[in-house]
């Protein structure tokens, strides 16, 4: 409570609680008169309204002043409107810029900064006076994630002169020079590809970070990879990995991966992102399920939305329907490659399209900041003939909305018993309350959807107040 | 008088040296002589009209001190008559609140079981002098199905608060000042309205403190203004009978089926439209096109709404226009209702998607522009975009030139900080609301109609309006939520504003993001964004400011 006491200014020694009110209520022009109406005593904002939950995510008290960032990161931050640290990057980021460098595993949820929290470290770390020695990595599970991850080193540095990003995915890096900058970020097989043509010179990275470490760490995908970049790597390197999810497997061996790390963990029931409304459609048969789907439009005020499905023809023909509905769309899956998918994916991002259809190689990651809504079209499954929920992918699909403590809302298609069952599993996973939508009455099921949203914007944001920093 | 004698008496004396030469000169020869006789007549004729013009200066001047005499008079009079005035609102206030809480009490002892749980109760609108109109009456009389009876009553739904053209004469009565006059008639009605309003949902809500001091804030904006223009209130009024109105829908809906079945189709149509606008030329055809048969399809009225009179929605009464679509006295409901569906679409866009992402606002603005601007749709002449800018005043009051402070309940009432289950909204929630805001009102107010035969119904002018109010709060009182309302209403228009207003515009942006944040007390985050802003500017347009 201590810190918390010194953000707020007492009443005595604030400079004028009096505003005048004709001043204020007079806008520019109607200055002349000196309204003497009650100079009301104006109320100081209550402290609980400021903030008292000290455990949300997005709660911290020192300003991005305070970690003494150069002036060019600062800057950058400000331009791409971050206003103050959010908890996982005030906690995080001094014990990964302290020196000597320590590992790092963090582990927050999605929406709350991590890439920010990362990037930062790796703004600081890189010596700006050799622009083309690559000095820090950074390792993502798609090729689309790396893109997004190099977009952002680049806006926060955009003003760090003699920044030079580049990405190590499939089509980017000529190979007739090789890697030519400081920072790199890439997937793992290609990195390694370039290392084995020397075409990147690892003598004097600083820094490795993985992000979606439980998914790159993991020993039956990309966890080989990783430990055979990692060994090839100067040993004095610092290691930061990142992820929304942990599980207790993967932890063994991240703890292995990166010895002596600085931890930060959550509860499983603190997993859950609390500003995003979760919701479920109880649909009479699959068939339904295409024109319920397009009412959910009219439901809510929607940006931009995702909506993950099981496979690619389901895809194709959810597109053709909204598209006839006047949606523009964007389907991406596995079908695409390389410099399509991401074409793709600028259209949403851009907001060209504003309805990204996607099997599961989008669940993670992915940050767009107006998706207002995730439709699990279908539940995520897992295991031999999909006979699991997925309750990890489950939570990575809907953590693409409620960014950064803004709203969002997520509605599962339920239809049979065993798409009820699985859901209801998740849910009971993660010890959610999943609301029931019913597709019968939209006058009904409108009101209800607004009333949800209504309830859990109240939790979205327990941010504190920035006007006392 | 005093004025004009020293100037005679040294005629006087300057005229003396000649007196003995006259002598000499009545002696002389040539006394009788017509030349002289001519000369003694000019010189008499000199003198009359010196006289003359001395007399009319001092006149004037007499005049002109009365005159100043009379304007001091005029404005003690003024400033009595005003101070009059507002003891009565005061007193009238005062009087509107008893008799809510005389209702609340009364209220309260017949229907104790059904708690409210809606907190605006639609019988406080009513003027104190007005018994206000039971609610049930009016849906008895639709429940008959005729509409005219209906739509007698619904003004009187609407308290005593809209000009219409009849009563605005009246408005100007014994007072005879030019601007006082009207502006404390229509704070006063707005107290009549507001005040109970907040009076009576603190009472509703039962002894919850909670509410209390957030209701304040409404009451004390509207009270101390009598210095402000008409206008901007004039938008809360106009916000009260929107809410009404949505009320009333639901009423007659509950009446009339066909009504009931369509609107909340065409409800959700609008909402899906303006959802699925993206940026980019043409791409928006469809979705414009529909939002605009919805429109029309409401004021074809086959469903059967209750006329209105559109006056109750706009800033000031109008009158007939020759070769309008629309000229008649009333409009059906639902085609005002569709208007602020879309209305509210829009904003709510504003605030979800583009407070994420800015520039999405601008393809919004330009459907809003289109529709507002379809002379189908027009009034009188003119559109009826009030509709939108009363919830603009609502949800951003830093555009037309409300302050507050940060830091206290009221200031933040003022600055339209939301409030969800009484408490306020977090921080980063309220700037990401402000940032959307700020980029839907230029999306709205920049837009170019050089090139289109319809009217602009939101100028340009309104965009430099909003933006002097923000720049010339002075230092102390400035707030982030002003900066970030700044920075939004720039970003992405830049080149826009340029082009309507050329080197004033870059002037103005030189206030913006230069001088205004260099005055700021404190170097937040907020203020620091603007200076930023200029940065960047600079380094990708090459403005240097």
């Amino acid at each position: 409570m201590a810190d918390l006491a010194s953000r707020i200014t007492a009443p005595a020694d604030t400079p004028a609680p009096e505003v005048p009110s004709a001043a204020v209520e007079a806008p520019v022009d109607g200055a002349e008169e000196t309204n003497l109406v009650d100079n009301t005593y104006e109320v100081e904002v209550k402290l609980s309204d400021l903030q008292n939950d000290q455990e949300s995510p997005l709660y911290s008290v020192s300003s991005f002043d305070e970690l003494g960032l150069p002036k060019a990161i600062n800057d950058g931050l400000l331009a791409m409107n971050f206003k103050k640290p959010s908890k996982i990057q005030e906690k995080a980021l001094p014990l990964m810029l302290s020196d000597p460098p320590h590992n790092m595993i963090a582990q927050s949820q999605s929406g709350t900064g991590k890439t920010a929290a990362f990037v930062l470290t790796v703004l600081s770390r890189v010596d700006l006076s050799k622009p083309t020695q690559p000095q820090a990595l950074l390792l993502a599970p798609s090729r689309e994630l790396a893109r997004q991850i190099q977009m952002v080193v680049q806006t926060i540095g955009q003003f760090c002169e003699g920044l030079i990003v580049e990405a190590a995915i499939p089509g980017a890096i000529a190979r007739e020079t090789g890697v030519k900058s400081s920072v790199v970020v890439g997937t793992p097989g290609t990195v390694i590809d370039l290392i084995k043509r020397r075409q990147f010179d690892v003598s004097q990275l600083k820094v490795l970070v993985i992000d979606e470490a439980d998914n790159m760490l993991d020993m039956q995908g990309l966890g080989e990879q990783c430990s055979r970049v990692k060994s090839i790597l100067p040993k004095t390197i610092q290691i930061l990995l990142f992820s929304a999810t942990f599980p207790a497997n993967v932890m063994a061996f991240a703890e292995k991966f990166a010895p002596n790390a600085n931890q930060m963990k959550l509860k499983q029931q603190e997993l859950t992102v609390k500003g995003i409304s979760q919701m479920y459609m109880d649909c009479p048969d699959e068939k339904q399920k295409y024109e319920i789907l397009c009412k959910l439009y009219g439901l809510m005020t929607i940006g931009s939305s995702v909506i993950f499905v099981r496979t690619r023809d389901s895809a194709a023909e959810i597109q053709r329907r909204m598209e006839a509905d006047g949606h523009k769309v964007t389907a991406l899956h596995g079908a695409y490659e390389g410099a399509n998918r991401d074409a793709l994916l600028d259209d949403f991002r851009s907001g060209r399209s504003k309805v990204l259809i996607t099997t599961n190689v989008l669940a993670r990651g992915i940050d767009v900041s107006s998706v207002a809504i995730v439709i699990n079209y279908d539940i995520p499954m897992k295991g031999p003939g999909d006979r699991e929920p997925d309750a990890e992918t489950y939570l990575h699909r809907i953590g693409r909305t409620g960014r950064f403590g803004r709203v969002g809302v997520s509605i599962s298609f339920v239809y049979d018993r065993k798409s009820f069952n699985a859901l209801a599993e998740i849910a009971r996973f993660y010890n959610i309350d999943l609301i029931q939508l019913d597709p019968n009455d939209w006058d009904v099921t409108e009101k209800k959807v607004q009333d949800v949203i209504k309830s859990s914007r109240a939790k979205a944001d327990y941010a504190p107040n920035a006007t006392s920093g | 008088m005093a004025g004009s004698s020293p100037p005679h008496r040294q005629s006087c004396q300057w005229a003396s040296p000649n007196r003995s030469s006259i002598i000499a000169d009545i002696l002389g020869d040539d006394r009788n002589s017509e030349a002289r006789h001519k000369s003694l007549l000019e010189s008499a004729k000199k003198e009359h009209d010196r006289v003359r013009l001395e007399a009319e200066r001092v006149y004037r001047q007499h005049m002109q001190k009365e005159e100043q005499q009379r304007l001091l008079e005029e404005k003690q009079r003024i400033l009595e008559a005003k101070r009059r005035e507002e003891e009565r609102i005061r007193l009238e206030e005062h009087n509107a609140a008893e008799r809510t809480r005389l209702h609340a009490l009364r209220a309260k002892k017949i229907e104790m079981p059904p708690t409210p749980k809606e907190p605006e109760p639609p019988k406080a609108t009513a003027p104190a002098s007005i018994p206000p109109p039971v609610h049930s009456s009016s849906q008895a009389t639709s429940m008959n199905g005729t509409t005219a009876p209906q739509a007698l009553q619904t003004p009187a739904l609407f308290g005593g608060n809209k000009p219409t053209i009849d009563s605005q004469p009246a408005t100007h009565n014994s007072s005879g000042v030019q601007k006082p006059g009207p502006a404390s008639q229509t704070t006063a009605a707005i107290q009549a309205s507001a005040a109970p309003n907040a009076r009576g949902k603190a009472q509703n809500n039962g002894p919850s403190l909670q509410t209390k001091p957030s209701q304040a804030p409404q009451t004390t904006q509207s009270t101390p203004q009598p210095s402000t223009p008409v206008t901007p209130d004039r938008y809360t009024v106009i916000h009260q009978n929107l809410k009404i109105l949505r009320k009333f829908m639901i009423e007659q809906a509950k009446a009339n089926k066909a009504l009931k079945e369509r609107m909340g189709d065409m409800r959700r149509e609008i909402r899906k439209c303006v959802g699925q606008l993206t940026g980019g030329a043409g791409a928006n055809r469809i979705q414009q096109a529909s939002i605009i048969n919805l429109l029309r399809e409401a004021l074809g009225n086959q469903v059967g709404s209750a006329p209105m009179d559109p006056s109750l929605f706009i800033l000031g009464p109008r009158n007939p226009v020759q070769g309008a679509l629309h000229n008649e006295p009333q409009l059906p409901s639902l085609f005002f209702y569709l208007l602020n569906i879309f209305s509210k679409a829009t904003v709510s866009q504003f605030i979800n998607e583009a407070g994420a992402k800015p520039e999405t606002a601008d393809p919004v603005g330009v459907c809003i522009a289109f529709v507002f601007s379809d002379p189908e749709f027009l009034w009188r002449g003119a559109s009826l975009i009030d509709i939108l800018m009363a919830k603009f005043r609502i949800v951003c009051p830093v555009l037309f030139g409300y302050r507050g402070n940060e830091k206290t309940e009221q200031g933040r009432a003022r600055l339209g900080w939301w409030k969800d289950n009484g408490h306020w909204v977090g921080d980063q929630q309220h700037m990401d609301r402000m940032t959307g805001l700020g980029a839907g009102f230029a999306a709205v107010s920049l837009r170019k109609f050089a090139n289109s035969k319809k009217d602009n119904p939101y100028p340009p002018r309104y965009y430099w309006a909003a933006m002097a109010r923000i720049v010339n709060t002075p230092p102390a009182e400035m707030s982030n939520t002003q900066c970030v309302v700044l920075r939004s209403m720039i970003q992405n228009f830049e080149h826009k504003f340029i082009e309507f207003y050329g080197t004033a515009a870059i002037v103005a942006l030189r206030m913006c993001l230069v001088e205004f944040p260099a005055r700021a007390p404190q170097k937040t985050p907020a203020v620091g964004s603007l200076e930023v802003l200029g940065q960047v500017l600079k380094r990708d347009a090459g403005l240097h400011l």
